[in-house]
C-alpha cells in the first residue's frame, strides 16, 4: 500500500465515522453517503478500475473522470446551498418584518412604549 | 377638482417610503407630504444610526428593520403595515428625493376612476426625458428588454419607485425579492394576478445626491441574476 493510500483511507475513514454518528436517524441519507465511502475506499485501494470505467465512458484517465464527475458534484452542492440560503433569508426576513411591525411608532404618539412590547 | 376634493383623496392616502441611510432630503419629503395631509409610513431598512431621531416630525408611522434587508422587504413591511390600516390607495415613494410630490394626484387618478388597480411612474412619458444621463438611459432601456423577456410586459420606465396602488390589488401582491429584483417581481405579481395598471408620467429629478443613490451597471447584473434565481426556485 503506497503512502497516497493510507492518507486517503484514513481521510474516508474518519468522514464515513462522522456521518455514522451524526446521520443515525436519516437511515437513507446515510446508507447513500456510506455507499459513497464504500466506493471511495474501493477506488483508493484498486485505482486502476477507474481507468476501465473511464475507457468504457470514452475519457481518457481515471483521474479526468474523477474530476468532471467532482465538477458536476460541485454544481448541485452550490445549487443546494444556495437554495438553503434563500429559504434561510426568508424566514430571517419574516423575524425582522413581524418584529418592525410590532413595534412601530404611531404618528404624535406622547407615549412610544405603548406600541412596543 | 377644488381643494377639499384633494385633501380627502390625500387623507385616504398612505405614502410608504423605504429608507436606508438617507440624509436631510427625507426630512423635506416627509414634511411636504405631510403639508398635503398625505398619512406617511417610513421603513427604515436598519440604518445606522436609526433615522428616528434624524426625523423632525412624529407625524408618521415609523417602522424599523432591525438589519439591513434591501428596498424589496422595506417596501413589502410598509405594505403589509399600511394594508392594516385601511387606507383606499397606498403609494410608494422613494427616499432620495428624485420624485416629485406633486406627481401623485397624477397617479391616484387612473384608480379614482377606477380604469386601473395599479399606476406605474414613468420618467420617459413626462414632456422632457431629455435631462435623463445618458448612462442612465442606457441602463434603464437594458432593464426594460430584460422585464419584457422575463413578464412579457414592455414598460416605458423598468425601475420606477413611484407606484400607487389600490388596497385591494395591494392585498394581491407579496414581495419575496428583498433585493432590487422586487421591481421587477412587481412585474410578475401584476401580471399573474391579472391586475389593471397603467403608466403615468412623472418628472425625475436628479440631482448629485440621488445619482450616488441610483443603480449602477454593477447592481444591474445582480438584479438579473436574482431574477434567473427566483424563476428557477419560486
Amino acid at each position: 500500500m503506497s503512502g497516497i493510500q493510507i492518507v486517503l483511507l484514513t481521510g474516508v475513514a474518519f468522514i464515513g465515522l462522522y456521518l455514522i454518528i451524526r446521520l443515525k436517524k436519516k437511515v437513507l441519507d446515510l446508507v447513500f453517503l456510506l455507499a459513497l465511502v464504500a466506493a471511495a475506499i474501493v477506488f483508493i485501494l484498486w485505482p486502476d478500475l477507474t481507468n476501465t470505467i473511464a475507457n468504457k465512458l470514452g475519457v481518457g484517465r481515471g483521474a479526468d473522470l474523477v474530476f468532471y464527475t467532482s465538477i458536476l458534484i460541485f454544481w448541485f452542492v452550490l445549487l443546494k446551498l444556495y437554495l438553503r440560503i434563500r429559504q434561510l433569508e426568508k424566514s430571517f426576513t419574516q423575524i425582522i418584518r413581524d418584529q418592525a411591525l410590532k413595534n412601530a411608532t404611531m404618528p404624535d404618539s406622547d407615549d412610544k412604549s405603548a406600541n412596543q412590547q | 377638482m377644488d381643494d377639499s376634493g384633494v385633501h380627502t383623496i390625500a387623507s385616504s392616502t398612505i405614502v410608504v417610503i423605504p429608507a436606508y441611510n438617507e440624509g436631510t432630503i427625507l426630512n423635506t419629503i416627509v414634511t411636504s407630504l405631510l403639508n398635503k395631509k398625505y398619512k406617511v409610513i417610513v421603513v427604515d431598512d436598519g440604518s445606522n444610526p436609526s433615522l428616528q431621531n434624524q426625523l423632525q416630525t412624529s407625524s408618521i408611522y415609523y417602522l424599523r428593520h432591525k438589519t439591513n434587508l434591501g428596498q424589496g422587504a422595506a417596501l413589502q413591511t410598509g405594505f403589509d403595515f399600511a394594508i392594516n390600516l385601511h387606507p383606499k390607495y397606498i403609494v410608494s415613494f422613494d427616499a432620495d428625493g428624485q420624485h416629485d410630490i406633486n406627481d401623485i394626484e397624477a397617479l391616484l387618478k387612473p384608480l379614482q376612476n377606477g380604469i386601473a388597480d395599479i399606476t406605474l411612474g414613468s420618467r420617459f412619458l413626462s414632456d422632457n426625458p431629455s435631462q435623463i444621463p445618458l448612462s442612465k438611459k442606457f441602463v434603464l432601456y437594458l432593464a426594460r428588454v430584460i422585464n419584457f423577456l422575463f413578464t412579457g410586459m414592455l414598460l416605458s420606465d423598468a425601475h420606477n419607485g413611484l407606484r400607487a396602488f389600490t388596497i385591494s390589488s395591494l392585498q394581491k401582491i407579496r414581495l419575496t425579492e428583498n433585493r432590487m429584483a422586487h421591481a421587477s417581481e412587481l412585474l410578475f405579481e401584476i401580471k399573474s394576478s391579472g391586475l389593471r395598471y397603467r403608466e403615468v408620467p412623472v418628472t425625475i429629478h436628479y440631482s448629485d445626491y440621488s445619482k450616488g443613490k441610483g443603480q449602477s451597471a454593477w447592481q444591474g447584473i445582480q438584479i438579473v441574476f436574482d431574477l434567473v434565481l427566483h424563476k428557477l426556485f419560486k
